[in-house]
């Protein structure tokens, strides 16, 4: 609940489900990083958590950065930033790309 | 729960509630004027909403209800588990997307389960007639074909068939006047419908074993983002370190999911329904991600 307006905080993203230590959440951050690095370097894109920032750090290769705090807006954010829709069904190598 | 117009939801209700069902009953008027709210006395609580359809128009009132219920247990009253009879043109999927959606209701409420009606006699004309009646027959968790007395036991037969058919995921049942009756043993093919409803497939995708839920919700969430729209259902059991949970989706809706008791039923599978890729496609893509 923010003290100043009242309005309750959106309850945990689905995601988080079973995430129930500090251990188990920070674990989980920087796996979900690692592999967003991964399927996004087709894209010209870069994911990165450093554990300390309030969420996930995403950057292109023209230096474009934001940081993604709700789970929810991931992936419209990576849509944004790559200039068009991510499709995790299409397998896209980095010389494609290119 | 929600169904057709006509299809018998107010009867089936009326009889659970004369079984000793204790429930609050929302019922939803499409129409604007209230009429079966005398037929649901027995309800424990009853709130009548008749300002348009819930999936829609109503949206804000619905809420409204739900959020004066919620204040009401706040307060110490017992409320017990409700349920909202939609209007025959409700959307149920629209519904549960406003029950997550809300930051109180999401609080406050836990979705059981979305149970629609399918009346035995006019299903088959409904299911061609047009893609509201197929939408809500692919949310529910429940089917119940009503009013089997009615029909013929080759008819129900193939209407179960066609059932089954557009939400394999789905418990299916017969009903007459509320009371379940056993549905016919015949075997029949399911009922044409027009190709673009056709075009709807169920793959069963096998998860594989000790998948990282991280990077499994990850892909999930991409694909609802990316897919969403032609996936209708999603529904699946996956095996943490933490327990079973239970995921379930409706569209791009995803309930929170629950911990299951050990032992029952099939593990770390994923049965996605709608307009669903094939299954390598799927395997390839969740293979790219929990690589």
């Amino acid at each position: 609940m923010c003290n100043a307006c009242g309005f309750p905080a959106r309850t945990g993203h689905w995601t988080d489900a079973r995430l129930d230590t500090p251990h188990d959440r920070l674990r989980a951050r920087v796996r979900r990083a690692q592999v967003l690095a991964r399927v996004l370097r087709p894209y010209g894109m870069a994911a990165h958590d450093d554990g300390v920032t309030d969420g996930l750090i995403l950057s292109t290769l023209s230096g474009a950065s934001v940081i993604v705090t709700d789970p929810a807006e991931l992936w419209p954010t990576v849509d944004r930033l790559a200039g068009r829709g991510f499709d995790p069904l299409l397998a896209r190598s980095t010389i494609a790309c290119l | 729960m929600g169904g057709w117009l006509g299809a018998g939801k107010t009867t089936w209700l009326r009889h659970q509630l004369r079984c000793g069902l204790r429930a609050h009953v929302i019922v939803n008027e499409a129409a604007g004027i209230a009429v079966d709210d005398a037929m649901l006395s027995q309800a424990h609580g009853l709130t009548v909403l008749a300002g348009g359809c819930a999936s829609c128009e109503g949206r804000t009132e619905l809420i409204a209800a739900l959020r004066q219920l919620a204040n009401r247990r706040s307060a110490g009253e017992t409320v017990p588990e409700i349920i909202l009879e939609t209007s025959g043109l409700a959307d149920p999927a629209a519904i549960i997307a406003t029950l997550s959606d809300d930051p109180v209701l999401a609080r406050h409420f836990r979705l059981i389960g979305t149970t629609v009606l399918v009346d035995a006699v006019n299903g088959a004309s409904e299911l061609a007639s047009g893609d509201l009646a197929i939408c809500q027959i692919r949310a529910a968790t429940a089917l119940i074909l009503a009013k089997t007395d009615a029909a013929t036991p080759g008819a129900t037969a193939r209407l179960a068939a066609t059932l089954a058919d557009l939400n394999p995921i789905a418990t299916l049942s017969a009903a007459v006047a509320g009371v379940t009756v056993p549905l016919p043993a015949l075997k029949a093919a399911p009922l044409p419908l027009a190709q673009a409803t056709r075009a709807v497939t169920a793959v069963t995708l096998p998860i594989p074993r000790g998948a990282d839920w991280a990077s499994l919700s990850l892909w999930l969430s991409a694909l609802l983002h990316a897919h969403g729209n032609r996936l209708i259902r999603l529904k699946g059991v996956v095996r943490t370190p933490a327990g079973r949970l239970l995921i379930q989706t409706v569209r791009h809706t995803v309930q929170p999911p629950e911990m299951l008791p050990d032992g029952l039923g099939a593990d770390d599978i994923l049965a996605v329904i709608g307009d669903a890729p094939d299954e390598p496609t799927l395997q390839a893509s969740l293979a790219r991600f929990l690589a």
